[in-house]
């Protein structure tokens, strides 16, 4: 079951007496998101992330190709009703409080909900002392936490995050970290798109890098960061450097740590015995995964590909 | 409908907190107040023997009290209509822009709802917002020349929704205006534009005249026939407040061609929203 496929989706943006031309922002993007996954979406300033989750969202209409969220169309107000959003920048009405602002999406999205449900919700993301205080006053990180408040409400089959943690102070950050952690167990397919990789990482187990446009790169967080045969593993001071490079480790930058390459675990067993048997007390062992950074910096250094015929 | 009128009560909201309304609300009880207390009518025997303001007697001549508030009822009727429009012209103007604004429109769109509501919730809530502001100002003044004359009549009342039926007539356009160009200053401009115009097109019978019998009279008639007879309707609401004769079936005209203006103009604005991305 997928929440999300996008099939071929281009969107071009044209002026009003402009029939040719025009700005392309996704060129034939294809995607699918399984149920229940948690999928973020990185790329650079102008790669089409926002347009892309806009056309989720029916705000905006594909040129071309076709988009299916939670099974059907986005357009479809009863799809919506399952999807919770919070944008890049929501703009809240200063006159409002978090529980007449929460009280009104609430009432838009068809949620009934008491009094005492907006109070949770409200404490839930930690604005529990500004329930009844005017937006006007609230700092850019709590008017994050009031909108993600918003998109929690009803509780949603499906979360689009456009940079939840934007200007969100760092225990902030940990604390929707944990909110989003509960939905993803309550079953909640989890959007993200944020240019925090650090926080994509941790959040998200399936990655998508757009570039230009396309999704350039797409898999499970372990595919794209690490590989199957790299290891890196960690011995206690006093280990036996010359054995441990004629073994084939290759030391790293860090203290006591190298680099094992082995095609199946039982090699791997074999090189650490054997590093053992030299003398060398480990004390910790890990995949080698790479940063993301460095992922997101080689997708976009690879030639685009050639779009089909 | 539902998600309308949560947009509606939104905007009324919104509006509550906002300098142009809460100016508006204090002027209007200053006005009234400073009435009510400065204001000394001197009714006898149905008759209205002396006005005071401010204890300086103002009108000594005696006339029957009800002839007198016609007077009274007719000259605030056109301020009620005239002012009205035009503050809530300059007012009005930046809820359409700021229903668009980016981070609020995409959170809107994204909730169950059909892109129809949101502009007519946005629309509902002005109507109902100049509403309430006529029958405050229009309510509480002839509130307080009832009390003090003894003479009940709602009719001034009527006039000033009638000013309101009028404002929702340009506000349609505003709104439509705001939806192509996402611009307070243009939506302002529009409904300026339509005041001054509508004022031509209500004395378009008398005004014909100056122009060269022919194509140019021809071209006249046709610009201001589509146009709101603002003038004409302010003449009717200052008619209807000062409980003079009215024409009906050339009210219901007028009334009729400015739904039909102010109808046909969110139909338009709806039709673009539909197909706008943002």
């Amino acid at each position: 079951m997928l929440a999300i496929e996008a099939l071929s989706v281009k969107k071009v943006y044209r002026g009003f007496f402009q029939r040719t031309g025009g700005q392309t922002a996704l060129a034939g993007l294809d995607i699918a998101i399984p149920r229940g996954s948690s999928f973020g979406l990185i790329g650079l300033n102008g790669a089409g992330k926002t347009t892309f989750i806009k056309t989720l969202l029916g705000v905006v209409r594909p040129t071309s190709g076709a988009v299916r969220v939670l099974g059907g169309d986005p357009e479809d107000p009863g799809v919506r009703a399952r999807i919770g959003y919070l944008p890049e920048r929501l703009f809240l009405t200063n006159a409002f409080t978090p529980r007449q602002f929460l009280a009104s999406v609430a009432r838009m999205k068809g949620v009934r909900v008491g009094e005492s449900g907006l109070r949770s919700q409200i404490d839930r993301v930690g604005l529990g002392g500004d329930a009844d205080r005017k937006i006007g006053g609230f700092s850019k990180g709590m008017r994050q936490r009031l909108g993600l408040a918003a998109a929690l409400l009803g509780q949603p089959e499906l979360l689009i995050l456009d940079e939840p943690t934007d200007g969100v102070d760092p225990i902030g950050r940990a604390e929707i970290r944990k909110l989003l952690a509960e939905e993803r167990a309550r079953g909640t397919t989890l959007f993200l798109n944020s240019h925090l990789l650090s926080e994509t990482e941790r959040v998200c187990d399936r990655i998508g890098i757009l570039a230009a446009g396309r999704l350039v790169r797409e898999g499970n967080l372990l595919d794209l960061c690490g590989s199957d045969t790299a290891y890196r593993a960690r011995f206690a001071p006093g280990y036996p450097e010359g054995a441990l490079v004629t073994l084939g480790l290759r030391p790293t930058d860090i203290e006591g740590a190298y680099r094992v390459d082995a095609p199946d675990p039982a090699a791997l067993n074999a090189i650490l015995d054997a590093a053992r048997a030299a003398g060398a007390l480990l004390i910790e062992l890990h995949r080698d995964l790479r940063d993301l950074e460095d992922v997101l910096t080689d997708a976009l250094a690879a030639p685009p590909p050639q779009e089909a015929a | 409908m539902k998600a309308a009128l949560t947009v509606a009560a939104d905007l009324l909201r919104e509006a509550s907190s906002r300098k142009w309304f809460l100016a508006l609300g204090i002027g209007i009880t200053t006005a009234l107040v400073v009435l009510g207390f400065a204001l000394r009518l001197e009714v006898v025997d149905g008759a209205l023997a002396a006005t005071r303001l401010f204890g300086k007697t103002v009108n000594s001549d005696i006339r029957s009290v009800d002839v007198a508030l016609r007077y009274v009822y007719r000259g605030a009727a056109y301020v009620l209509f005239y002012g009205g429009l035009a503050f809530g012209i300059v007012a009005c103007a930046d809820f359409g822009p700021s229903l668009l604004a980016p981070g609020r429109i995409e959170h809107l769109l994204s909730l169950p709802v059909r892109r129809y509501e949101l502009l007519l919730g946005t629309f509902l809530g002005v109507l109902c917002l100049s509403m309430i502001g006529a029958v405050y100002g229009a309510g509480g003044f002839t509130l307080i020349f009832a009390i003090k004359t003894g003479v009940w009549t709602a009719r001034p009342i009527a006039g000033a929704l009638l000013a309101s039926v009028t404002f929702a007539g340009i506000y349609g356009a505003m709104l439509t205006a705001a939806v192509a160009l996402r611009s307070a200053a243009l939506s302002a401009a529009v409904g300026v534009i339509l005041f001054l115009l509508g004022i031509v097109a209500g004395y378009r019978d008398r005004l014909d005249t100056f122009f060269e019998a022919g194509a140019a009279r021809e071209g006249f008639r046709a610009v201001t026939f589509v146009l709101p007879r603002v003038s004409a309707l302010a003449d009717a609401s200052a008619d209807i407040a000062a409980s003079a004769a009215v024409k009906f079936d050339v009210l219901v005209s007028q009334v009729t061609g400015l739904l039909v203006f102010g109808f046909a103009a969110l139909a338009l604005g709806i039709h673009l929203f539909e197909q706008k991305d943002f």
